[in-house]
């Protein structure tokens, strides 16, 4: 009996554990996805992600990333990119972060309507699209920098976080105007 | 089927800017149609399957072609300045063909050809398709082969471009326009016209002041709409000019690849 009782307080302590896990990362999942940006510093990098939910398809999220000349119509932290978005590509994009600056980067990786990768030998922006839906989508972008000379000029490098929360919101608003139109 | 062939042969004319390919596609669609008959079941309207087999031969045309520039008509006005034959040949279909009057609505449905051969294909093709020939857009997506969301995409897109490009530059909708080419000519065809007169009778120009620019965008497509390019009484002159524009354009994009 007394055996019994510990393996019944063992199993409850379990589930107790497994319902808190669960609702943790339901929050974590939600908060992430509230278009909030967040930054992780370390001595050698930095990481800027945001994520938000995008009632719109996937292919019209997706296109809105991949055409270049398109960007500085519908997102105000993008002044000019040149170039095509396409695998091996190279652009040259132009940002309000730093107007004077021209970043020359590289598309890395290019999975229609689910990852597109472009960097340079400093960091690499990761954009994916996770569908939940047939007319929604999870939308992720994180930026990732770093490296052995980064304490160097990592006070240089302004914060990311409030261009991030824009490029999001400006997708989703775009995106779902596209989407709603009849 | 007169009715229907009119629509095709217009829209072809629209998206091609030459009287010949519009004309050979047309004829190849009721050729590959009536080939393909058999596989007509029915799941989409006539209209729909035919627009579907031309915009398939229209794109085989179409892609190997250079798009045309947003400034076509600055350069063709350039052009046709320099080109004493245009003017003697114009003036020549104005004062002979019952199809050679000018007038201002006809030029804008002319502009809008033109310029819309900036776009990329596929924008240019959903414009036309939804909103001068009346489709819905899961039938565009039909006739395009492609899905409702990219066809949304596209029109928006497209849309958002050419409200851009004529709020820059069209004098009847923006008085800081740089292009008034069409009470230019509109001087030069019909001298004793008043252009104001002319013009309050667009809607298009008496709404302007209110600045609202996707109804501008609307309006100018009900000019479209109210137009064929083949049966206008303004047709042969408007057909020159575009052949003139079209010759001018294909010399241009030659040098601009050199």
């Amino acid at each position: 009996m007394a055996c019994s009782s510990k393996a019944y307080r063992t199993n409850k302590m379990k589930t107790f554990i497994t319902l808190l896990t669960t609702f943790i990362l339901m929050s974590a999942s939600a908060m992430a996805q509230n278009g909030k940006a967040t930054t992780v510093k370390t001595t050698f990098s930095r990481q800027t992600s945001v994520s938000t939910t995008i009632n719109a398809n996937a292919a019209i999220v997706w296109a809105l990333l991949t055409k270049a000349a398109d960007y500085p119509r519908w997102n105000s932290t993008v002044t000019s990119i040149e170039g095509n978005i396409a695998p091996g590509e190279k652009i040259k994009l132009k940002s309000t972060l730093d107007a004077k600056r021209t970043f020359k980067l590289k598309v890395k990786e290019f999975i229609p309507e689910q990852k597109l990768v472009w960097g340079d030998g400093q960091g690499a922006r990761t954009y994916t699209l996770t569908k939940t839906g047939d007319n929604s989508v999870i939308f992720n972008m994180t930026e990732k920098i770093g490296g052995f000379m980064f304490p160097l000029y990592a006070g240089m490098i302004p914060s990311f976080d409030q261009s991030f929360e824009q490029f999001a919101a400006n997708l989703k608003k775009e995106a779902e105007i596209i989407m709603n139109a009849k | 089927m007169p009715v229907l062939r009119g629509q095709l042969k217009s829209y072809l004319l629209r998206i091609t800017a030459s009287v010949p390919d519009a004309e050979d596609i047309v004829q190849d669609t009721y050729i590959r149609a009536l080939n393909k008959l058999d596989t007509f079941r029915g799941d989409s309207s006539l209209k729909t399957w035919l627009f579907s087999i031309a915009s398939n031969l229209a794109k085989d045309n179409l892609r190997a072609q250079k798009r045309w520039v947003e400034d076509v008509t600055d350069i063709a006005r350039e052009a046709a300045l320099t080109h004493h034959e245009f003017f003697q040949e114009a003036m020549h279909i104005h004062a002979t063909s019952p199809q050679g009057q000018f007038e201002v609505k006809e030029h804008i449905a002319f502009c809008f050809t033109c310029i819309s051969k900036s776009l990329p294909l596929e924008q240019q093709l959903c414009i036309f398709l939804k909103e001068v020939y009346d489709f819905k857009v899961s039938e565009t997506a039909i006739i395009l082969s492609t899905t409702e969301a990219m066809v949304k995409y596209y029109l928006h897109t497209g849309r958002s471009k050419m409200i851009s490009i004529f709020d820059g530059r069209c004098a009847l909708i923006n008085k800081q326009g740089v292009c008034d080419q069409c009470s230019e000519l509109n001087a030069v065809f019909n001298p004793k016209q008043k252009i104001q007169e002319e013009l309050v009778k667009i809607e298009m120009a008496r709404e302007a002041e209110k600045g609202d620019k996707e109804r501008l965008f609307d309006l100018r497509m009900s000019i479209l709409k109210e137009i064929d390019p083949f049966e206008s009484k303004a047709a042969e002159l408007q057909q020159h000019h575009l052949h003139h524009n079209r010759q001018v354009m294909e010399k241009y994009l030659e040098k601009s690849i050199d």
